[in-house]
């Protein structure tokens, strides 16, 4: 593992917007802490702590079955088998990331990697719970990391102090899922495309008070719905969606009852395409649908080209909310919702709450964003597809599938096997591809029925 | 606590840089919030993050309140727990833990039990907002309650795995929790579970409920949640099944001797069925059960060694199954007989065996007894694992879901605290999605909600019946026409119609007799009912609170009106309410046309909901002809099998 980083280190520039994003931007995202030394670079990724090795799949046991006792019999026990085996990679501890990692750590995943290289501010104190005081000054990631240990100790929870800019592409490689939180939209694009080039998971979010959003790309995902059988039988072949295919059928017996356990696939595109594409064409079609549709898209899409444009979130000045609503309208008009819903108000309250975080929106994303990863490492429940707006001051979160409508680019970007990729030479960390493979998986947990038996 | 009296000061805010972001979001909400006084009841998986958010949001006084100690199986989700603090109580260490969150923020932790006396209607009156965070119907509604008679607005939540759901509730504004019918808990005939199982469930209660009991503890059949009501179709089958209880229960008899095995083995799985066999008529539309041999399958597993009990994910074989069964049936026995040995010694009531889902030797033997029973019915077995749930009613849960529901009612919080009840909302969470709906408008039928609530000070040393019915005539301007029960008990404690019929004496009696001799004491509710035969008020509820430090003034019996002013007791709705628009008891935003059709919906849910169970319980009593099993399943629908 070392040996190839580091040869590829030599030709190859650490983690940076301008040469992973098609170069589309010639301006660099202001990152703070982005250091400027290569041989430290190297020092790090040799750091055999930053890439955990896991051990093999074993079976649970007893003692584990006890401590997660409620939530297998939601997930059955293999789905827990597959928690356990995960490694996640959570870029930014701030409110959000706090959230996600109690969530992760509590399910019982194998390892959880936490990067941030700022340090606790007293501001963080208002929403991130796994910090007191006594940090200020301290790393947030090791901060964070100590009150995590102990939340679960059976979580291998690593932090790493790093900056993201620092990061080389392959050091995705060895996780089966990244988060990244809080990242500017060209950060966050970059990371993204990173992880595709290993077949590695990705979701974006980030919260601005009462609103926040959630995106996943999980390159191509299997999963597996059981449910009774209706008088149409699934068949294999059928597409749900533009983006889902049935791949597989297989009916059992149970109680005299005909059960599906139907195994489906879904198809993603990547933050940078999902970030220009319409929304559905269902919604497009419908005046109704278009009216329901949150601003907050556009606020948000908004936000990432103003970040695009000058390196930065806009401030109070008037240049910059003139510029930011122009941005923003354009969206709104490209995203052909009408005009009447990106209301002065939507623009005030946006605004007002830009760049702050509050507990309850980072929980309630956090909470979606983990089960969400729970579900997607157990191969269980339909996974986001693949953006979710919240708005907390309304009570709403839709999900929209953005698609690009042409796919040139698509078939550019399929995920490279990693065993061929010339001189990555990333080192077999077994789980993950097998766990990625997309074929049936035999994951028939009969407690799902029995869960719902047992509601009240 | 001195920092968050400063930035109150509106001249000059000065915003701590800890509190800088909820400022900027939530503008002068935050303001009040920090000014809320709040009542936490329940610290499990919801509590847990409700605390959190509160204390982080900016909620400085904050009371919490929870009666459970610290389990292993709740460190999946209820994050402020260690394993070190297994079997502590859940409420005082949620609060050592979230202290740490600000140390700006009081906490108060009771131990206890929220029905408890000493949280009276004027105890939850000193909240601005109450959340609950419970786990069961029984404290919902009694919580429900007392927040309904001290208006004070409440945040209910719950959830069930993917599952969770957020209502507010403020008394004539919102509907209350019990505005909607709940659904009725799960109950069996007797004859399903007797006679005609046909799925798992069926087993597990007749080895839970039936079996065991009879064997090793006391024979409750109203405890079985069994209906055993007869009718003229069923008596004679009942009769059949006492009797067969009582050859069960002579099998105590031999317990401890060599042969204990097999006697129940016999009764149980070959007698048994052998009877309910020559009953043709039961197997005429489906398959019969088939008697089971005891010699065949001893004889095949002799060599299984009894551990394979541990083996709780896995469906044991017919053999595994028989082992499981003699060996749990055995330890069972061991320790009765070493229990009353033990209390025969001390002078003790005799000991019994009862079923608890974390009592292996009880689990063991259910899940083994019940798949015996599978194995003869041809129903499929289960694993311990999935015994264990169905007989301990264990409900899954989830950290991520609690998480996203204790953030809704902190949403909803906001939204109460500024005033803003009009944009409250109720919230479905599922696997899917989230759903919201604006919050429901009271049933103006709803038996809790729509009475009129008063907390009641009386001098319980001396006021009498006649002192509170007076007062009642006096102040509310009732006619005399009522009837006084206490809400728990239903005694009455005064009834109009006796004064009719009743000769003056006993009359007179009545009226001179003690409010403490007819069971009224600090924390009772009684039920004012106007018995005018035109246009009677609704109900009336008193909250009785002792006066112990007023005592000497002349009133023995004196109301606390809201606001001080004395409220207006309405009229009962005309008995059809479709066209009821609520003009007493809502404000004038809740009046929209949307919204006074969406309550009519509402209604119309209800009634489709309440009408199959009602119809299911008079049904159930005569389910044993034929084969129309009657089941309620969790949908509350009906299963023809």
């Amino acid at each position: 593992m070392a040996d190839s980083s580091q040869s590829q280190a030599g030709t190859q520039a650490p983690l940076d917007p301008t040469t992973m994003s098609n170069g589309a931007n010639t301006e660099l995202p202001v990152l703070p802490g982005q250091p400027q030394d290569p041989a430290g670079l190297m020092a790090s990724m040799a750091d055999p702590t930053m890439m955990p090795v896991l051990p093999p799949m074993q079976s649970i046991s007893a003692d584990e079955i006890a401590l997660y006792d409620r939530q297998i019999r939601l997930w059955g026990v293999k789905a827990q088998e597959m928690i356990r085996n995960a490694n996640i990679l959570l870029i930014g501890i701030r409110a959000l990331g706090n959230e996600i990692a109690k969530n992760l750590v509590l399910a019982g995943i194998g390892s959880l990697t936490i990067l941030d290289h700022e340090n606790v501010i007293e501001e963080d104190l208002g929403s991130q719970f796994l910090i007191t005081e006594e940090n200020i000054g301290k790393n947030r990631a090791e901060a964070a990391a100590v009150e995590l240990r102990r939340m679960n100790p059976r979580v291998n929870v690593i932090a790493d102090q790093e900056g993201i800019m620092t990061k080389m592409p392959q050091y995705f490689a060895a996780f089966q899922i990244v988060i990244a939180t809080s990242q500017p939209f060209e950060m966050a694009s970059t990371i993204n495309m990173s992880c595709r080039m290993f077949n590695t998971k990705f979701y974006a979010a980030d919260l601005h008070g009462l609103y926040g959003y959630v995106f996943s790309d999980l390159i191509m995902h299997s999963f597996v719905i059981e449910k009774d059988k209706s008088n149409i039988p699934s068949k294999a072949g059928t597409a749900e969606t533009s983006t889902r295919m049935v791949v597989h059928v297989e009916t059992k017996k149970e109680n005299n009852k005909l059960r599906e356990i139907v195994t489906k696939q879904e198809m993603y595109c990547p933050l940078m395409l999902a970030n220009s594409s319409p929304l559905p064409p269902e919604t497009i079609r419908s005046r109704r649908a278009k009216m329901r549709v949150p601003p907050l898209i556009s606020c948000l899409r908004g936000l990432f080209d103003f970040q695009k444009q000058t390196g930065r979130q806009p401030s109070g000045r008037s240049e910059d909310l003139a510029l930011y609503t122009k941005i923003t309208n354009e969206k709104h008009l490209e995203l052909q919702l009408p005009h009447e819903t990106l209301t002065a108000t939507v623009f005030r309250m946006f605004l007002q709450n830009l760049g702050t975080e509050i507990p309850p929106t980072a929980a309630f994303l956090g909470g979606q964003l983990a089960q969400d990863v729970i579900n997607v490492l157990g191969m269980r429940e339909q996974p986001l597809q693949n953006l979710l707006l919240f708005d907390g001051d309304d009570f709403k979160c839709p999900i929209y599938s953005l698609q690009p409508v042409f796919d040139p680019s698509l078939s550019m970007m399929e995920p490279l096997d990693v065993g061929m990729a010339p001189g990555m030479g990333v080192n077999g960390n077994g789980s993950m591809t097998t766990t990625n493979g997309g074929g049936p998986v035999s994951d028939t947990t009969q407690m799902q029925d029995d869960a719902h038996q047992a509601q009240g | 606590m001195t920092d968050s009296h400063s930035t109150s000061n509106p001249k000059q805010k000065q915003v701590v840089a800890r509190e800088r972001f909820q400022h900027r979001a939530l503008g002068s909400t935050h303001d009040q919030l920090k000014k809320a006084r709040v009542l936490l009841v329940g610290a499990g998986g919801i509590g847990c993050e409700l605390l959190k958010n509160l204390v982080k949001s900016g909620f400085k006084e904050i009371v919490i309140i929870d009666l459970d100690t610290i389990d292993l199986s709740n460190l999946n989700r209820q994050f402020l727990f260690r394993h070190e603090h297994i079997k502590k109580p859940k409420a005082l260490v949620a609060k050592e833990v979230a202290r740490k969150f600000d140390p700006r923020a009081t906490i108060v932790a009771h131990h206890a039990n929220i029905k408890d006396e000493q949280f009276n209607v004027e105890w939850f009156a000193a909240f601005t907002i109450v959340f609950n965070a419970l786990d069961n119907l029984d404290a919902r509604r009694h919580v429900n309650r007392m927040c309904l008679a001290a208006d004070v607005p409440l945040i209910e939540s719950g959830t069930t795995g993917y599952n969770g759901n957020v209502q507010v509730i403020k008394r004539g504004k919102t509907a209350c929790y019990d505005c909607k019918e709940k659904q009725v808990p799960k109950s069996f005939a007797i004859c399903t579970i007797r006679s005609t199982p046909s799925q798992p469930i069926h087993t597990i209660v007749w080895a839970k409920s039936y079996l065991l009991p009879e064997l090793f503890g006391v024979s409750e059949a109203a405890a079985m949640n069994l209906d055993t009501s007869e009718s003229a179709n069923n008596a004679e089958e009942i009769e059949k099944l006492e009797k067969e209880t009582a050859q069960l229960r002579e099998l105590r008899e031999a317990m401890g001797s060599d042969d204990f095995v097999r006697k129940v083995f016999d009764q149980a799985y070959k007698k048994d069925v052998e009877r309910l066999l020559s009953m043709e008529d039961y197997w005429k539309n489906k398959k019969a059960p088939i008697p089971l041999d005891y010699e065949t399958i001893a004889s095949g597993s002799e060599n299984i060694d009894p551990l394979v009990a541990k083996l709780d994910q896995d469906v044991w074989t017919l053999q595994q199954t028989f082992t499981v069964f003699k060996d749990s049936l055995l330890r069972l026995s061991k320790r009765l007989a070493e229990e009353r040995a033990a209390a025969l010694r001390e002078n003790q009531l005799e000991p019994v065996i009862e079923f608890d889902k974390d009592d292996e030797d009880t689990l063991d033997f259910v899940t083994a007894a019940a798949n015996l029973r599978s194995a003869a019915f041809n129903i499929d077995p289960k694993s311990k694992f999935d015994t264990k749930q169905m007989a301990g009613n264990i409900i899954p849960a989830i950290a991520t879901t609690n998480a996203m529901v204790a953030s809704l009612c902190i949403l909803q919080a906001y939204k109460v605290i500024k005033g803003d009840l009009g944009r409250t909302k109720e919230l479905f969470l599922s696997k899917a999605n989230m759903t919201g709906d604006s919050s429901d408008l009271p049933n103006p039928n709803c038996m809790v909600c729509s009475r009129v609530m008063m907390r009641t000070k009386i001098d319980l040393e001396k006021a009498t019946v006649g002192d509170l019915v007076d007062i009642l005539k006096l102040e509310l301007d009732y006619t005399g026409d009522i009837t006084i029960t206490t809400e728990s008990s239903q005694m009455t404690v005064f009834d109009y119609l006796d004064d009719d019929d009743d000769d003056e004496d006993s009359l007179a009696k009545r009226r001179d007799t003690k409010l403490v001799e007819v069971g009224v004491g600090n924390g009772t509710s009684l039920i004012v009912l106007d018995g005018g035969d035109d246009e009677p008020r609704v109900d009336l509820q008193l909250f009785v609170e002792d006066m112990n430090a007023e005592r000497e003034q002349a009133l023995v019996v004196k109301f606390v009106f809201n606001d001080g002013e004395k409220p207006e007791i309405p009229r009962k709705p005309a008995k059809k309410p479709t066209e009821m628009n609520g003009t007493t008891t809502l404000d004038g935003e809740a009046q929209s046309a949307a919204t006074g059709s969406k309550r009519k919906r509402g209604q119309d849910d209800e009634v489709e909901e309440s009408a199959p169970a009602k119809k299911l319980q008079t049904s159930a009593n005569g389910a044993t002809q034929e084969d129309d099993i009657i089941v309620i399943d969790d949908e509350g629908a009906i299963v023809l099998d």
